[in-house]
């Protein structure tokens, strides 16, 4: 390999990136738009639930029981209504989340010492809230019952009512969360975008930056020249490469910065890791750029195999464990998912390369897959 | 403008949208991108992607071994969670963790029994790996109802209460019931958001693709000399893509959606046929409006991504617009996904007909009618 013809290309790819000034301006803009966006908006954090009351007893009982729905920082009330009719047009046009019916004799049951019960409809389009939605409210419920069981108690078997508490919930489940004490999705998040937006934009920029050439004809003159492939690919792919590199720089003093997340790890570690993933996505591109002919397919086919997995199937939104058979396989198949656990063991769990050495061999065995891959059908003698 | 005119107007408009569709077929890399995202893709979304707890695997670290806590921790078992065995020190759990095998850990402390036995509240521990905070939360959520569970029926057991005497204390029963998609099923949040966001991506960038690729050929401007108008020129890209676009989701609607997921279709497949049109027409404009400010595709591909993101998470599919910050709540009334996700869900879930969704409409009309305008201008501008 002639390292002068490889800097001719580099520098040649390098000028015509710069002379781009969109093109330029955008290679930055873009992952940093990109992250930030997707940082602030993706939100797992299930608050301000909007919910309407039907009440049907209208005591003092109920209102007490309702404040505690009002006050509650999950949730959002929107206001009472007279009757069961009004509260479907609302499920169903989204002005709120969940209706609550309190029935009539709420309160002549509950203080004569029966039961009832409360209804409550849940709009379960998506699931994920329904289901966090329901555990608030049977929270909620269970906390009342708590008290007013424990009020009954000491009144009719004349005990105190710190005993007559324990009697009711003897048991406390004391919830300690590791790495995220106060389940923030945004640090989960931002940490794990690092790898969403380098799995999109180096693809990107490589497919396009190669397709261009094959589209507009340039390529012929690469043909024609004297330069080896293995050195054109390489010195095409180095501009794309330095560019994406300074994008995790950035990119990583947002998310420590602009969100807060902490990083545990080992920096000199996650850093050699980053640029293995960047080798690897930018190998991605490489291939995309061998499977197509013009632009537009380019583009749309890196969208598939880069955006779609990563959001997807890498374990941001849903985690590998609970996928089906046929997507935890896909997940295997894809970079990100591997790359993710290097991120969030980095930032979150203060691992190392010892633990997370399986990972980066991974990643290793990617970038050279798809370089040799990218390589070898990268023919200097097109068959049309 | 007269009958004749109006003739000649519309055969401009067929011819050109025949070239459109010809050039389209003659690109079948693109084909098959396009049929991979309608078909396969939103499959996979729909299929593999479950945000609930399933089996999440867990150890306990008891401390105590009595019937007790063999009791408690018996109770945590599938679907939620998958009981893995005993843990011996606090060391492994830890290392566990960190690597991931374990998603929780239930820690029992010494003398559960007895002190329950003694009618003293007893604590127990649950340690969660939260760098997913989905899964933290679903997780937390189930253990302590799992634990509140345990309590009562101890108690219950201890003092010789049986259920019908449980009937009979003050307490309120939970009745939740959750509309639209009872049984939680993931796959049909999941498959109708991820064809939205496939229709999206291509009304975006299948248009502007098209019109860019004309400038950076240059046959634009043999069409600019032409007779054709600007909007002559522009509108049949818009209706050639939006043809395939309507095929693609009919493909996935009576192919995957329905036979696959059994979504039940509860409202007018024609109003959500209407409305999809609308948002095709409408996103088009964004994308016409990219394809004048970029100079080559590679320049309209990352405009198109960067403005791509926010349009898909502004959606308000994943965070609700109650949930978000006020300056993205700001952003989504200017997104048409927005409104186009609402009625989306609404028609098809929720079985809404017009006179629920019409605002939503109201307001993707106007959008539609700025947006395509303002890209038919900046077109005009350019070129007229």
């Amino acid at each position: 390999m002639n390292f002068s013809r490889v800097w001719a290309v580099t520098y040649k790819e390098w000028r015509e990136i710069f002379r781009d000034r969109l093109f330029f301006a955008m290679s930055f803009v873009l992952p940093v738009g990109i992250f930030l966006v997707l940082g602030f908006g993706i939100s797992f954090d299930v608050e301000k639930i909007s919910f309407a009351v039907l009440d049907q007893d209208q005591s003092a009982l109920s209102r007490d029981f309702l404040h505690r729905f009002i006050d509650s920082r999950y949730f959002d009330y929107k206001g009472h209504v007279n009757s069961d009719r009004e509260l479907m047009p609302l499920l169903a046009h989204s002005d709120i989340r969940f209706a609550l019916i309190i029935p009539p004799r709420f309160l002549e049951q509950l203080t004569s010492g029966q039961a009832t019960s409360v209804q409550s409809l849940i709009d379960g389009v998506f699931p994920y809230r329904a289901e966090v939605a329901k555990a608030y409210l049977t929270a909620i419920i269970a906390d009342f019952n708590a008290q007013s069981l424990a009020a009954y108690w000491a009144t009719t078997r004349a005990m105190p009512k710190p005993q007559a508490l324990a009697l009711v919930s003897p048991v406390r489940l004391v919830p300690r969360y590791l790495y995220n004490q106060a389940l923030r999705s945004q640090w989960s998040m931002s940490s794990g975008l690092m790898m969403l937006v380098l799995m999109v934009t180096p693809p990107f920029l490589t497919a396009l930056g190669v397709v261009r050439e094959k589209e507009n004809g340039s390529i012929y003159n690469i043909y024609a020249s004297t330069i080896s492939r293995s050195e054109f690919i390489l010195g095409k792919l180095l501009p794309y490469l330095l560019i994406s590199g300074i994008n995790i720089l950035v990119l990583w003093l947002l998310v420590m910065t602009v969100f807060g997340t902490p990083f545990k790890g080992d920096p000199l570690f996650y850093g050699l890791a980053s640029v293995v993933y960047i080798i690897c996505t930018a190998g991605v591109g490489l291939v995309v750029s061998l499977l197509v002919r013009t632009q537009v397919a380019a583009l749309m086919l890196t969208i598939v195999i880069s955006f779609v997995p990563a959001i997807l199937y890498s374990g941001l939104l849903v985690p590998v464990e609970s996928m089906g058979a046929i997507t935890h396989t896909e997940a295997h198949l894809f970079p990100t998912m591997y790359y993710l656990r290097i991120a969030w063991g980095s930032f979150l769990k203060g691992l190392g390369a010892t633990e997370l050495a399986f990972d980066v061999l991974a990643l290793v065995v990617y970038a050279v897959l798809l370089w040799s891959v990218g390589f070898l059908n990268f023919h200097k003698r097109p068959s049309t | 403008m007269n009958f004749a005119e109006l003739v000649v107007w519309c055969d401009r408009v067929l011819a050109m949208t025949v070239k459109e569709l010809k050039q389209l077929l003659r690109d079948p890399a693109l084909l098959l991108i396009i049929a991979y995202f309608f078909t396969a893709d939103v499959y996979l979304a729909g299929s593999g992607i479950n945000l609930s707890l399933r089996n999440a695997p867990i150890k306990v670290l008891d401390h105590d071994h009595s019937a007790a806590s063999r009791e408690l921790m018996y109770r945590f078992r599938a679907p939620y969670f998958d009981l893995q065995g005993e843990l011996t020190n606090p060391r492994l759990a830890i290392n566990a963790l960190n690597a991931g095998s374990l998603l929780a850990v239930l820690d029992i402390p010494d003398g559960f029994q007895r002190q329950l036995l003694q009618g003293q509240p007893v604590a127990v521990q649950f340690q969660i790996d939260s760098t997913n905070t989905v899964l933290g939360t679903l997780a937390t959520a189930y253990a302590l109802e799992i634990t509140a569970g345990f309590g009562q029926d101890f108690i219950a057991q201890q003092r010789g209460l049986g259920t019908a005497q449980q009937a009979n204390l003050p307490i309120i029963a939970n009745r939740p019931r959750v509309l639209y998609n009872p049984n939680r099923i993931d796959g049909w949040f999941m498959s109708i958001s991820e064809l939205l966001t496939v229709i999206t991506i291509l009304s975006l960038m299948l248009p502007a693709a098209a019109a860019v690729r004309e400038k950076e050929r240059g046959t634009i401007e043999q069409l600019a000399v032409s007779p054709l108008s600007p909007l002559q020129i522009l509108l049949p890209k818009v209706i050639a893509m939006g043809m395939v676009i309507l095929l693609g989701v009919g493909i996935c609607l009576g192919l995957i959606i329905v036979p696959i997921f059994h979504l039940p279709i509860n409202g007018s497949v024609g109003l959500f046929f209407a409305v999809t049109a609308l948002y095709v027409f409408a996103t088009s404009g964004i994308g016409l409006f990219i394809a004048t400010v970029s100079r080559n595709l590679a320049q309209m591909a990352m405009l198109g991504i960067l403005l791509l993101m926010p349009i898909l998470l502004l959606s308000g599919a994943w965070t609700p617009p109650e949930a978000m910050p006020q300056l993205m709540r700001i952003g989504m009334k200017v997104s048409p996904l927005y409104y186009y996700n609402d009625m989306g869900y609404a028609i098809l879930l929720k079985g809404a007909g017009l006179s629920v969704i019409w605002d939503s409409l109201l307001g993707l009309l106007l959008l539609g009618i700025g947006f395509f305008n303002f890209g038919v201008w900046r077109f005009r501008r350019q070129f007229g």
